[in-house]
């Protein structure tokens, strides 16, 4: 075999540090970055080795992944279509059903353009490296996901942070810039981390002052607010003033993939040179037929998203009587900054030892430096579900100690 | 080009470093952000956006993820704020 010894330089060499936070992590109890799960009992129950968990941290918002309407659609579409496509969308890989669910979205969204892509990441990676290139300017807000950083990366474009969820702050920076170039400015409807909603309307505003196009991703946010789920832009009443509006299947939607609608047909021409749409195969026929599924019952009922609030509401509500300060108002993503990693890391074991499974977030994947117990909620939890989720809770500090 | 380390733009950087650092050693223009202060890169955007406020300029985000030495920073806010 090959001797590492005998190499000019150590290419693992830069991964030291990282390693051993990463095994540090690990001696507080159950490793939280490679979580296993044994087995899926439901939306909101697992088991991890021989315990059964409530799962509050799936993004799993409406519950669907169970859903009649996701399984048997998908069911019949890997029967009637094979597992996979084996091809990109320009070449073999987009089959009626893909083309289905573009006339879908466009109809949901009210929008003249709608692409499906393979991931919710490379959604955002393959509209926004195709939509500005070199010349032009890029304007995104700083507790942007990683996504939306690699897409600015892959564009070309000069790339500005702006200070998080600031429209002042966004105006004083395109007031800086010159004349010539294209401008788009990239936010998102709702902070995965955080869990704090995007003030999109005063955006709206910046954005037209200022001759800058404005792209909104709605990733956590579709499927959870605005009437039938439309996402923030809708529930602030500007849907229709957003040039450029992406999302993914893998939350609301129980399945995988992504989309971008927009309000201007030329959108279309996209597919002719995004690299991140035309170099991947398409996505599988049983994660389009779900997604569809899923588009259905949520653009045909707002009863799901109603089940959200309330369970959303009585979490939020049973954390802060409990003693817990959330990052932000009520809302599917439910936050909470603990005093440093070590802490967040000993309450997340006990949580799990407990029964509860949430995510754990630490920097640098955090905004400002903070360590999070993350929880999303989701319509298929019950309410007694979420009052033992509360117990928990209550007794972290006893479980801890 | 001026000495890096008598101007004020140095004076005022240094101290913003300081301020974030989580290593205590004297701030000199060769001292790397990352390397010897410790600063991580999700750190080193919010001491850029501080550093933008003060000086009213914007700093590319590829430009901001090149800086590696104190001498760089300095430099770059040189280059941006002349323009």
């Amino acid at each position: 075999m090959f001797d590492s010894g005998m190499k000019k330089n150590d290419i693992f060499e830069k991964f030291e540090k990282l390693a051993e936070r990463y095994h540090g992590v690990a001696t507080l109890g159950t490793q939280p970055f490679g979580m296993v799960f044994d087995e899926i009992l439901s939306p909101t129950r697992a088991r991890v080795g021989s315990r059964e968990v409530i799962l509050a941290g799936t993004n799993n918002y409406l519950g669907l992944t169970f859903s009649e309407a996701c399984t048997t659609a998908a069911k019949a579409a890997i029967d009637h279509q094979g597992t996979a496509t084996t091809g990109s969308r320009l070449a073999n890989g987009t089959f009626r059903e893909h083309l289905e669910l573009e006339t879908a979205l466009k109809a949901y969204f009210n929008a003249a353009s709608a692409i499906v892509f393979t991931t919710g990441y490379q959604a955002n990676l393959a509209a926004i490296s195709a939509l500005v290139g070199r010349g032009d300017h890029l304007l995104i807000d700083a507790d942007s996901h990683a996504c939306i950083y690699d897409g600015c990366r892959l564009s070309d474009a000069e790339t500005i942070r702006f200070r998080h969820n600031s429209p002042e702050d966004l105006a004083k920076r395109l007031s800086r810039l010159p004349d010539d170039g294209a401008r788009l400015i990239v936010v998102e409807g709702l902070y995965s981390m955080l869990g704090d909603v995007a003030p999109l309307a005063e955006f709206v505003d910046v954005a037209s002052e200022h001759g800058a196009f404005l792209y909104v991703d709605e990733a956590h946010s579709v499927g959870c607010y605005g009437e039938r789920g439309r996402g923030v832009a809708q529930a602030q009443g500007v849907l229709d003033k957003v040039d450029f509006l992406s999302g993914t299947f893998s939350k609301s939607f129980a399945s995988l993939g992504g989309f971008c609608v927009s309000r201007h047909e030329s959108f279309e021409y996209t597919r002719l040179v995004s690299r991140p749409y035309l170099f991947t195969a398409s996505g599988s026929p049983a994660n389009i037929a779900a997604a569809r599924a899923a588009l259905a019952t949520i653009a045909g009922s707002d009863e799901l998203g109603r089940r959200l609030w309330d369970r959303a509401n009585q979490l939020h509500s049973g954390l802060r009587a409990a003693g817990f300060e959330p990052a932000s108002a009520p809302g599917p993503i439910i936050a909470l900054p603990r005093a440093d990693e070590t802490t967040a890391v000993r309450e997340w074991n006990a949580l799990l030892e407990a029964g509860v499974y949430v995510n754990l977030a630490v920097p640098p994947a955090t905004p400002q430096a903070k360590s999070l117990l993350r929880l999303s909620v989701s319509a298929a939890h019950s309410e007694s579900e979420i009052d033992q989720i509360l117990e928990v809770f209550n007794a972290l500090s006893d479980l801890v100690s | 080009m001026c000495n890096v380390q008598d101007s004020h733009v140095f004076e005022n950087v240094s101290k913003i470093l300081k301020a974030h650092a989580h290593a205590d050693i004297l701030i000199t223009p060769d001292v790397r952000i990352s390397a010897d202060l410790e600063i991580d890169s999700v750190e080193i955007f919010d001491i850029v956006m501080e550093i933008e406020d003060i000086y009213d300029i914007s700093f590319p985000v590829e430009v901001a993820s090149s800086i590696d030495t104190v001498r760089d920073l300095v430099e770059t806010i040189g280059q941006l704020t002349n323009v």
